[in-house]
């Protein structure tokens, strides 16, 4: 069973993104194939060089770097929300790779869930 | 990642069981009072709900401290009638309810909390129940509080 975890949230205005990225790990810890998708103020996740110390938070680039680490198949990025943010495939970290969010992107996955 | 845009399309659940995954909180969100409209129209069209598991804001709804008016419905008080009643598993996640101050006595004990408030029957328990889940042919509903 494929999932797909998309995240819609910006990375330090809710806690859902970093929970639907625990659900993310933990399918990979039980050898699940998973997947994240970044769209909306979702795709601010991927930016590189962020600093959360100013919010007491954790800088959530590293864990997104750890998760093929980890076992998280991809990092993929909603074309269309990089163009509204201003991200070119350069901004954000290494990890990641734009994609089309469709149907043709959630039919390849058994399970599509969002966070929150 | 494996491409499966060319495989057919089969129908989960084909045994007709349910997990309903909780992430909206009570009474900030619809989220619990549908999921419970849900449950219980699944089981009237005798299906089967497997277990019941609250994410993020969701596991304040295993709490047993909630008081709300008396002419409003107990959200927490119905889904635990109704999980004993239909003897279904309710699960708290646990990193979301540490997080958030719903412990039961295991872990008052751990972190030396002064309460424990998990009402029974639901449990604490990890993500993997969650998956288990994921992983089986159930299919998964979530419950979120949307925008």
């Amino acid at each position: 069973m494929s999932t797909l975890i998309v995240i819609d949230q910006p990375p330090y205005g809710s806690w859902e993104g970093r929970e639907a990225l625990d659900m993310a790990f933990s399918l990979a810890a039980f050898d699940q194939p998973v997947s994240l998708l970044f769209c909306g103020a979702g795709v601010n996740w991927l930016r590189q060089g962020q600093d959360a110390a100013r919010v007491q938070q954790k800088s959530v680039e590293r864990n997104l770097a750890a998760a093929p680490i980890f076992g998280v198949e991809a990092l993929l990025a909603d074309g269309q929300a990089c163009l509204r943010y201003g991200l070119a495939a350069t901004d954000l970290i290494e990890q990641a790779s734009i994609t089309d969010f469709g149907p043709e992107l959630t039919g390849r996955f058994d399970h599509v869930a969002f966070a929150g | 990642m494996t491409d499966r845009s060319r495989e057919p399309t089969k129908t989960p659940a084909p045994a007709g069981v349910f997990t309903l995954v909780i992430t909206g909180a009570p009474y900030s969100s619809q989220a619990p009072q549908t999921a419970l409209h849900f449950a219980k129209a699944v089981l009237a069209a005798n299906h089967q709900i497997d277990r019941v598991f609250l994410y993020g804001d969701g596991v304040h709804l295993a709490s047993n401290l909630t008081a709300p008016p008396s002419d409003e419905l107990n959200l927490s008080d119905a889904w635990a009638r109704f999980l004993s009643d239909q003897d279904i598993p309710g699960v708290a996640c646990i990193a979301s309810a540490l997080r958030r101050g719903l412990v039961n006595e295991a872990e008052m004990k751990r972190y030396d909390l002064p309460a424990a408030n998990l009402r029974e029957p639901f449990e604490i328990a990890g993500l993997g129940e969650w998956v288990s889940s994921t992983a089986s042919e159930s299919r998964v509903v979530y419950f979120h509080k949307g925008n």
